[in-house]
This record gives C-alpha cells, sequence and structure tokens, in this order.
C-alpha cells in the first residue's frame, strides 16, 4: 500500500480512538464516533465532488487548501489533465495539418472500407469526380464512378490502373489507381491526365505525320540514286560517294518503316486483332530469309510444339524478326543463336538465346527504349534503325506477352516472350473447313 | 426517403439483397452509358469496328436486366417488401426497362454509325448532332446520379432538360429536310443522321423516365404525365408531408 493510504489511515484511527476517548469521558462513545464519521464522509464527499467537476470541466483543481491524501490525489489527477490536454492539442494540431495536406493535394484521394464504401474524400475528389460531402459518404464507390473498367478493377484490384472519363466531363480523363492497405482498407487515387493524354497524342500524332510525309522524298531520291549508280557513263569517282547515298537512303527508309509501325502501333490502342496465327509455320519462313542471306553464326531452330497464337500475323513476325535479327547482329561469326517454341505450364515461350557479345546489366532496362543503342557506332554501322526492341515491346503488349531478358556482358543473352494461355490455340483445335 | 433508409431492416440478408440490387442497376446503368458514349465516339471517329463492337455489345445489357429482372420477382416473392422497399423494388424493374431500351437506342447508333463511316464524311462532321449528343449524354448521367443519391431536385433538373433534348431534335429535323431538298443524293445519309438524332432523342426520353421514377421513389408520388409546374409543387408538398411524418 502506498506511505500516502498508511499515514491516512492512522490518522483515521487516532481520531476514532480519540473521539472514543472523547466519548467515554462523555459517557457517549458512540455518539461521539459517529460524529466524527460523519465529518469524516462528509469531507470526503466533498473532496468527491470536486472531483467529479473538476474531470468534467478538464479544469484544474485547485489543490493550496487541502492537504494529506486529497492534496495528493488532486495534484496527480491535474498532472494527468495536463497531460492529456497537451496530447489533444498535439492530436488536433496533426489532424489539422494532415487535413491541410489532403486538402492542398491536387489528385483525388478516396478512403474506402472492405464493401468498397466511401468513408473519406478530399476536395480534389469533389472537384475531380463530383462526390458530393454531404451525401456521398458510406455509399458504394461504383454507384458514382460507374464506367465498366474501373468496376473491374474495384473487383480485382491486382490487375493495372485504369483510364476513365470523368464522372463530370467525359472530355477529361483520370488515371485511377488502388491501392489496398490496412486490414481490408483501400485507397483510390484518380490523376487528371488529360493534358498529358493530349500531349501524348499531339507527339504521336507529329511522329506518324512526319514519317509518312518524309517518305515520299526519300523514294524520289532513292529512284535517281538507283538511276546514277546502274550509269554506265558515272566518273570513276562519283561511283563510292553514290553508293554510300544509296545506303544512308536505304537506313533511312528502314527507320522511317519501322516509326510508322510504331506508331500505328500506337494509334491501334491496346487491343489487337484475334486471328489464329500458326507460330512454327511463321518460324519456318524467317529461317528461309536467314538461310536465304547466309547469316554468318549459327542460327538453330527448335520448334517443339504445333501450338500457334491468337493474334496479328505481321506484329508477331515482327517481334520474332526483330529479336532474331539482333541476335545474328551481335553475335560473333563463329557464335550460335538458338530459336526456341516452346509451352511451358500454361505459358507459351518463344525464346532466342546467343552466345554473343550481351549487354551490361545497368543498361538492360533501357534497351527498349526508342533509339537507344548500348555502343552507338557499333549497332549503325550494323544497319540497325534503333527502334527494333521498341517494336518488340509494344507489339509483345498488345498481344498480353511479357518480354525477359537475360543477360550476361560477353558471355550472351536470352530474350524471352511469354504469352498467356488465353492466346494459345493448339492446332487440332482449330476448325479445319471442308468444302 | 434516404439511402439510410434501405439498411435498418431487422434481417441483414434483406439489407444486402436491396442494396445489391441497387447496385446492380448502377452497373448496369454505367454500362450503358459507356455503350452509349462508345456509340457516339463511333459515329464522330468514323470508327465502324468501334460502332459494330456496341453492336455486339449490346446482349450483355439484355443480360444484365434478365438478371436483376430475376432478383427482384425473387426479392417480391419472398420477403414481400412494402412501403418504401417496395417502392425500390417497382422503381428498379422499371429503370432497368429504360436502361435496356437505352442500350438498343446505342446499339443503334453503333450500328448507323459503323454504317455511316463507309460513306463520305458531310464537312460539317455531324456538329449538329454533337451538342445533341452531349446534351443526351450528361441526361443519362445525371438521371443514373440521381438514382444513386436518391436526389429528387437533380431528378427534376434532367426532366427538365428533356425539353432542351427535344427543342433540339426538332432544328435537327427541319436542318435535315433542308439537306434533302437541297441535295437529293445525300438523303439516305441524312436519313441515316436524322435516325441517329431520333435514337438521342428517345433515349433522352427514357433518361426522364429513369429520373421519374427516382421522384416516385424517394416520395411515393406519381409525376408521370403531369405538367412541371405542378410536378414542383407536388414534390415539394410530399416533402413535408414525409418530414411530418417522420
Amino acid at each position: 500500500m502506498p506511505k500516502r493510504w498508511v499515514t491516512h489511515f492512522l490518522f483515521l484511527a487516532a481520531g476514532s480512538t480519540l473521539s472514543l476517548i472523547c466519548g467515554l469521558w462523555f459517557g457517549r462513545p458512540v455518539l461521539w464516533l459517529l460524529a466524527v464519521l460523519s465529518l469524516y464522509l462528509a469531507n470526503t464527499l466533498r473532496h468527491l465532488y470536486f472531483l467529479d467537476i473538476a474531470l468534467d470541466r478538464e479544469k484544474k483543481i485547485k489543490t493550496f487548501e487541502m492537504r494529506g491524501l486529497w492534496s495528493e490525489i488532486f495534484a496527480r489527477a491535474n498532472s494527468q489533465q495536463c497531460k492529456l490536454r497537451s496530447r489533444k492539442a498535439n492530436y488536433r494540431r496533426l489532424l489539422r495539418e494532415v487535413r491541410q495536406s489532403t486538402d492542398a493535394l491536387t489528385d483525388a484521394g478516396i478512403i474506402l472500407n472492405s464493401e468498397s464504401e466511401i468513408q473519406w474524400f478530399n476536395p480534389a475528389a469533389t472537384r475531380l469526380l463530383g462526390f458530393d460531402p454531404q451525401r456521398d459518404m458510406n455509399q458504394r464507390i461504383g454507384n458514382f464512378l460507374r464506367h465498366p473498367d474501373f468496376l473491374n478493377y474495384l473487383e480485382n484490384s491486382d490487375s493495372e490502373p485504369v483510364t476513365v472519363p470523368s464522372p463530370i466531363n467525359d472530355t477529361d480523363h483520370l488515371s485511377v489507381q488502388i491501392i489496398p492497405y490496412g486490414i481490408e482498407q483501400r485507397m483510390v487515387i484518380a490523376r487528371d491526365i488529360t493534358h498529358p493524354l493530349q500531349l501524348e497524342g499531339m507527339r504521336r500524332d507529329f511522329v506518324a505525320n512526319a514519317s509518312h510525309e518524309l517518305r515520299s522524298p526519300l523514294t524520289v531520291i532513292g529512284g535517281y540514286l538507283d538511276g546514277l549508280s546502274g550509269d554506265q557513263d558515272l566518273p570513276e569517282s562519283w561511283v563510292a560517294p553514290i553508293d554510300e547515298m544509296r545506303h544512308q537512303v536505304d537506313r533511312m527508309t528502314k527507320i522511317l518503316q519501322d516509326l510508322i509501325e510504331l506508331s500505328r502501333m500506337e494509334a491501334d490502342g491496346k487491343e489487337v486483332k484475334q486471328v489464329f496465327v500458326s507460330v512454327p509455320d511463321l518460324l519456318k519462313r524467317i529461317q528461309q530469309e536467314f538461310v536465304v542471306r547466309g547469316s554468318t553464326p549459327e542460327l538453330v531452330f527448335n520448334v517443339s510444339i504445333e501450338a500457334g497464337l491468337l493474334g496479328s500475323e505481321s506484329e508477331l513476325y515482327s517481334i520474332f524478326h526483330n529479336l532474331i535479327t539482333n541476335a545474328v547482329r551481335f553475335t560473333p561469326d563463329d557464335g550460335k543463336v538458338e530459336v526456341n517454341w516452346l509451352v511451358e505450364g500454361t505459358v507459351a515461350v518463344f525464346t532466342v538465346v546467343d552466345n554473343g557479345i550481351g549487354i551490361p546489366d545497368e543498361l538492360v532496362s533501357r534497351i527498349t527504349e526508342r533509339f537507344f543503342r548500348v555502343d552507338s557506332g557499333r549497332s549503325r554501322e550494323m544497319g540497325g534503325t534503333g527502334l527494333g526492341l521498341a517494336i518488340v515491346k509494344h507489339a509483345l503488349q498488345r498481344h498480353d506477352g511479357a518480354l525477359v531478358i537475360e543477360t550476361q556482358l560477353g558471355k550472351g543473352s536470352s530474350f524471352r516472350c511469354e504469352f498467356p494461355e488465353s492466346r494459345i490455340v493448339l492446332r487440332h483445335a482449330v476448325p479445319q473447313v471442308v468444302i | 426517403m434516404e439511402i439510410e433508409d434501405l439498411r435498418h431492416h431487422t434481417s441483414r440478408r434483406f439489407n444486402e439483397d436491396l442494396e445489391h440490387v441497387r447496385n446492380s442497376v448502377l452497373n448496369m446503368g454505367g454500362f450503358v452509358e459507356e455503350q452509349l458514349s462508345r456509340a457516339l465516339k463511333a459515329l464522330s471517329d468514323a470508327d465502324s469496328e468501334l460502332g459494330l463492337k456496341v453492336g455486339h455489345d449490346d446482349h450483355k445489357v439484355d443480360r444484365m436486366e434478365v438478371k436483376i429482372d430475376e432478383e427482384c420477382s425473387r426479392i417480391l416473392a419472398t420477403r414481400s417488401p412494402a412501403a418504401g422497399d417496395l417502392r425500390l423494388i417497382i422503381a428498379t424493374i422499371k429503370t432497368i426497362t429504360d436502361l435496356e431500351r437505352i442500350g438498343d437506342e446505342a446499339e443503334k447508333i453503333g450500328l448507323l454509325a459503323a454504317r455511316l463511316a463507309g460513306l463520305e464524311q458531310p464537312r460539317s462532321s455531324y456538329r449538329e448532332l454533337r451538342n445533341l449528343a452531349r446534351l443526351v449524354k450528361q441526361m443519362v448521367r445525371d438521371a443514373m446520379d440521381a438514382f444513386a443519391r436518391l436526389d429528387v431536385e437533380g431528378a427534376i433538373a434532367v426532366v427538365k432538360a428533356d425539353e432542351d433534348v427535344d427543342d433540339e431534335y426538332e432544328m435537327i429535323y427541319r436542318q435535315s429536310i433542308t439537306f434533302m431538298m437541297e441535295d437529293p443524293r445525300a438523303i439516305s445519309r441524312v436519313m441515316d443522321l436524322t435516325w441517329t438524332a431520333r435514337a438521342l432523342e428517345r433515349i433522352g426520353d427514357h433518361a426522364k423516365n429513369i429520373c421519374e421514377y427516382v421522384i416516385f421513389l424517394v416520395h411515393g408520388t406519381d409525376i408521370r404525365h403531369t405538367a412541371m409546374e405542378k410536378v414542383e409543387a407536388e414534390v415539394a408538398q410530399a416533402a413535408i408531408r414525409q418530414e411530418s411524418d417522420s
């Protein structure tokens, strides 16, 4: 027991004994004891009352007129109150700061519970999505953001973020992302991407138009150069320059073709036609092209399955052709390039493995960028356009595929394209039309 | 009636069922809105593939309608709802019919767009239609918002907006007649255009119907075939009545 209580009880016992003695002196011990104890009780009740009121008002209690146990208890209560008050003020400040910062956000933020009901949102959500702070709390978010893509995303949060037209103004576009956190809570972030989308569109149009416009003058120049190079009367000193010019015109035409192909794929959006393409036949065709060309590194085709893919033939051709050309280009003449087409588990895999020069690790993530070259001098010499892998990446994305690159500098690289189950068609499943 | 009124039953299952019906209607609405905007995009971009896709996807709307209808019948049979719950079920059954019709009109626009895409685009590239399209799209969206929020004011605003749509349609109609008289070779194209405008005008009417059901759902007053001034007075009265009830 704390010391203050021991003292308190000692005092109480002493008081009671004293009153008993006094009572015995006057011949009324019970009455005296009762009177003293009543006084004690009254005093206790008075203090309790103070305590109760003080706790209610959260105010400091004056302790200077109290003594003994009570003054100690009240002092402790006061210090607790003080602590509580400052903590409260702290929380309030913190909350205000958090609220101010979320209010200042330009992206809409919405917090959902496990039922996808709106628990909280910031003013940007009102601006971008038209949510009403008075009425829309505890309503399912799908009731206001009704776009089918978003509803789909809401159900399978692990898919990619979606772009949907704004519910207020459908010329505006929002990129919406759902982030799970806490216990079954989710946060929805919506960002206005109208302007970036417009810029992207302008860039795409510019590239597409520029490539188209450049192609016709180039064809004319190429035509004349072809004519000139075949001319018998051409002075000897002009032969080499004309050949070089023809060479450069060819290269430029190739770059333009690649650019046009890229911008066409971009303009078509994400969806690609679902036509059956026989991959073994396609690979056979590519193999023949390389045989005719007489490529120097040894080229081995391992087509172990008869499976085909659903997609666009020209784009699949681009993927395979670009990857094989790259491998051949960066593999020394005594090297070996292996092309495989197989099924692993549920995915179909196309791989090109070479033992060529490889790619430095830190550059692997960048090699699918447009015009990015590991060694610009060398690849230009080899006749690359710098767009091949960008085309591969784009075309693969349109076929729901993924590109995995493994490489070791000096030892070779492996490019691996994975196609999901939904794209694979086994040969016997294709209906044969008999006439 | 407020949204909270739909969640106060002792049976949690019943609450969930009603909420689910409401959510399904809004999901269906979202899909129909998307169908409409894709159909209109097909028209303005002369994208025949998109137009055909809209036509192809219409069966999804039909399937949604059948499913919600079944669920409503099940609730009617097993729960015998009363008052606000009953109004919700009735309003839902009517709303999905109108949504399905909007879907059909969107399909029609999509198919017309696919056909028009093959023809030469007029210089105006359907500018006159664009305004009508914008109005109608806004109406459908506002109607679904009013349904989601049980917002009577919003619903009345949509009912009023239908007049603008009718005016706009009238204008396109007259313009089309002039075009056809000026250049008989354009008749088939202009006819298709008029059909599109007609479909849009019909969609506006369906959106208006949905808003009338929202008012019925909230206040229990039927405002169909009533003049606008009377509607507002009636709604105000119903609001006062409900206030005094609670």
